[in-house]
């Protein structure tokens, strides 16, 4: 991997005949201003040089006195974010989609449809992304000056198509309501016997209007609204914002208080991650591991309340920094409960790594190559099982993590069993840094003082969550609440992978797929794809059938023939 | 005569179904619109350090099952009407428990635009359990009290 200079030094020689004005706004980052003509040309000498990948597009109305849009494409490589500015019209504007070269593009421009108005063109689906479906027309709610709730009240929802036929295809939908599901979601497969032909999502079910919402709170309300984007990943979210917030108003939090944060964020991916194991196994139908690993987050769980007194938003973080301090005695029973952790995980590890029937449901299931993963643009633990060394903890150290580091987790092989072989990975590598961290916490004070009104500007903060890249990009305009904050959660930019590994495989193996990326609603609830398969019809006789069926039993070797 | 044996057949019959019904409720769970944090101590409340179905309390996976509906989060509008479909699929007689600061008052989502708002301004609650999240202890307890609130005969005692 390049350096941060090195990388803005060659994206600022790649993008100079179409740059109408550069500027870099922080060392790590370069802002280009470009015409929305030049977009496609612009981001395919990006995409041909490899730089990097489109991590997010912000769409930031500059108010009926500024009279404009703004589309910013954040793109990342290793710390190094280089943002196409493009300048549109606030009614009428129009973009090409870049979907070709980056396909998460589609999502985050279908939002930039929805939310702006802007026309993208190119984009295949342009039905709701979060929006419920009888949103009325032409009614966009981040734009300043419109009245969203008025225009909620008429807005409705229409019901999912029923199971059955629909023309030559069979769809089996599943959710919202599904007991695979703890969240609501839809998803629509179509099965040619037990072969799944094309795969749909539909989310939207717990879109609130957060964004919306975010800029009509100040800085302080803002960091417990943020904090219940996820009840799992509460912290990352808090964390997130406020190093934005925190970037923007000049202040540098103490070591002690970046390295608490640090160590909340640790036990907040064991405990995601054991969640995550428990959901994945119970998908699978392995119950006695879904109760097990739930049984010992609880370890975790005890440990998150006595810290920060509750268990699940933890609030552990205020503007400038933490809310508590570690005692001695708690550090002691921490280092006490994470013995049981790495104890217990070990045994999973064992359990999901070397057993013949779990690995029949795991291996080989869902395989991504790592230019798979590349080219969609996955991040997080399904990333890294892939081979894609993207992790924002290592990539671009932030807060505690430039004092203890922690070693990113990798494996090649890319198929379930990777996915749950990394996360289990992680668990002990989170394990090693909270100890890390209780061995050296740094002395002084957990607060800085910060202002109340934030000076004018934009920042834009990444994290690593447990799922992958968190993106919060907040910009002020010198008053006590935000102009714009725009959140690109993980889950975002996992789903499509999902969509394209359930096409072809068998509809037995969709639920472990669909958890297979921890995939979270609440998070990322934005978007609806379709998916078709690239091959023609397929006509099989009932002896092909059989013959499949026969052969996809015998894949495991327990199978006696 | 026939009239009178008529009637204590019926109230015995009344005896017994309130009696499974109380240690036996089947539960639903439904997300209109939460964070994940009040689903995952719902599920957590499942798992053996809670351990629900100690009560008899079983989570199901169809409406038509279902004694008690769980709901958390607000309301959101794409979410509206799959929640008022849930609470008529559920045969009578039915609870509704709203588990969350978001299911009983709208939390902190109260006025985002794509927020109807809290449970009972869908479907009737029965029970309301506050808390961001609530424990798991606060939600066996919401339910558990719901439940003897069907006795009043023993809650006179």
């Amino acid at each position: 991997m390049m350096s941060t200079e090195v990388a803005l030094q060659q994206a600022e020689q790649l993008l100079g005949q179409y740059a109408k004005d550069t500027a870099k706004p922080e060392p790590n980052r370069l802002d280009v201003t470009i015409e929305g003509s030049d977009l496609t040309a612009a981001a395919t000498t990006l995409h041909k040089a490899r730089w990097g990948y489109l991590s997010a597009l912000t769409g930031v109305d500059l108010g009926p006195e500024g009279e404009a849009i703004e589309a910013l494409y954040h793109f990342c490589e290793g710390a190094a974010i280089t943002t196409f500015r493009v300048r549109l019209p606030r009614s009428g504007g129009a973009v090409e989609s870049l979907h070709t070269l980056y396909p998460n593009a589609m999502f985050y421009e279908r939002e930039l449809l929805e939310m702006f108005g802007v026309t993208v063109t190119g984009l295949a689906d342009t039905s709701h992304l979060f929006l419920p479906d009888g949103w009325p027309d032409g009614v966009y709610p981040l734009l300043k000056d419109v009245d969203a709730q008025a225009a909620a009240e008429r807005a409705s929802a229409s019901e999912p198509p029923e199971m059955g036929r629909q023309g030559d295809k069979f769809i089996v939908p599943i959710g919202p309501q599904h007991p695979a599901l703890k969240e609501p979601g839809h998803f629509e497969f179509g099965v040619d016997g037990e072969l799944v032909t094309s795969a749909k999502v539909r989310l939207g079910y717990v879109h609130r209007g957060i964004e919306r919402a975010a800029q009509e709170r100040n800085y302080v309300q803002n960091l417990y609204l943020v904090e219940r984007v996820c009840g799992i990943c509460s912290h990352s979210h808090a964390n997130a914002y406020a190093l934005a917030v925190e970037k923007l108003a000049g202040v540098q939090v103490t070591p002690r208080a970046q390295a608490i944060r640090e160590m909340v964020d640790c036990l907040e991916r064991i405990h995601s991650h054991l969640l995550w194991l428990g959901v994945a196994a119970h998908e699978a139908g392995f119950e006695t591991l879904f109760m097990f690993s739930w049984r010992d987050r609880e370890v975790i769980m005890d440990l998150l309340e006595r810290l920060t007194g509750n268990r699940v938003n933890y609030s552990a973080n205020v503007l400038g920094g933490v809310k508590f301090d570690v005692s001695p005695e708690i550090a002691a029973d921490i280092r006490k409960g994470l013995d049981t952790i790495d104890e217990r995980t070990r045994h999973y590890l064992h359990v999901t790594m070397d057993d013949t029937s779990f690995l029949q449901r795991s291996r080989g299931v869902g395989t991504m190559t790592q230019a798979e993963a590349d080219g969609l643009g996955v991040v997080g633990p399904v990333a890294r099982a892939s081979g894609v060394r993207r992790d924002i903890r290592t990539d671009a150290p932030y807060g505690g993590y430039a004092q203890f580091p922690v070693k990113i987790v990798v494996d090649a092989a890319g198929d379930l069993a990777a996915r749950f072989k990394v996360r289990m990975e992680e668990i002990f590598e989170s394990s090693r840094v909270i100890r890390a961290i209780l061995d050296g916490l740094p002395e002084g004070e957990l607060t800085v003082k910060m202002p109340r009104r934030i000076p004018a500007g934009e920042a834009i903060s990444r994290f690593e969550a447990p799922r992958g890249e968190l993106l919060y990009y907040v910009k002020s305009n010198g008053t006590d609440m935000p102009e714009r904050v725009k959140i690109r959660t993980p889950s975002i930019c996992n789903w499509i992978s999902v969509l394209v590994k359930a096409v072809g495989s068998q509809l037995a193996d969709v639920p472990p797929l669909l958890a297979g990326i921890d995939p979270c609603f609440s998070c990322n609830d934005r978007m609806i794809t379709i998916n078709r398969p690239g091959r023609g019809r397929q006509i099989l006789t009932w002896e092909d059938l059989r013959r499949r069926a026969a052969s996809h039993t015998r894949r495991g070797t327990l199978c006696v023939r | 005569m026939s009239v009178k044996a008529d009637s204590i057949w019926t109230e015995s019959l009344d005896k017994i179904k309130l009696w499974a019904r109380v240690n036996s409720p089947w539960a639903i769970h439904y997300n209109s619109g939460s964070c994940n944090g009040c689903d995952i101590e719902i599920v957590a409340t499942l798992t053996p350090r809670y351990d629900l179905e100690r009560f008899g309390i079983k989570l199901k996976g169809s409406p038509r099952h279902a004694d008690v509906l769980i709901c958390t989060g607000p309301v959101t509008r794409q979410s509206r009407d799959r929640l008022k479909r849930i609470y008529e699929q559920m045969p009578d007689p039915k609870f509704v428990v709203a588990v969350g600061s978001c299911a009983t008052s709208g939390g902190v989502f109260q006025g985002c635009y794509n927020v109807v708002g809290h449970i009972d301004e869908v479907i009737p609650v029965n029970a309301y359990i506050p808390g961001c999240p609530p424990r798991p202890e606060a939600i066996i307890d919401g339910v558990v009290k719901l439940l003897t609130s069907l006795l009043p005969a023993k809650a006179e005692k």
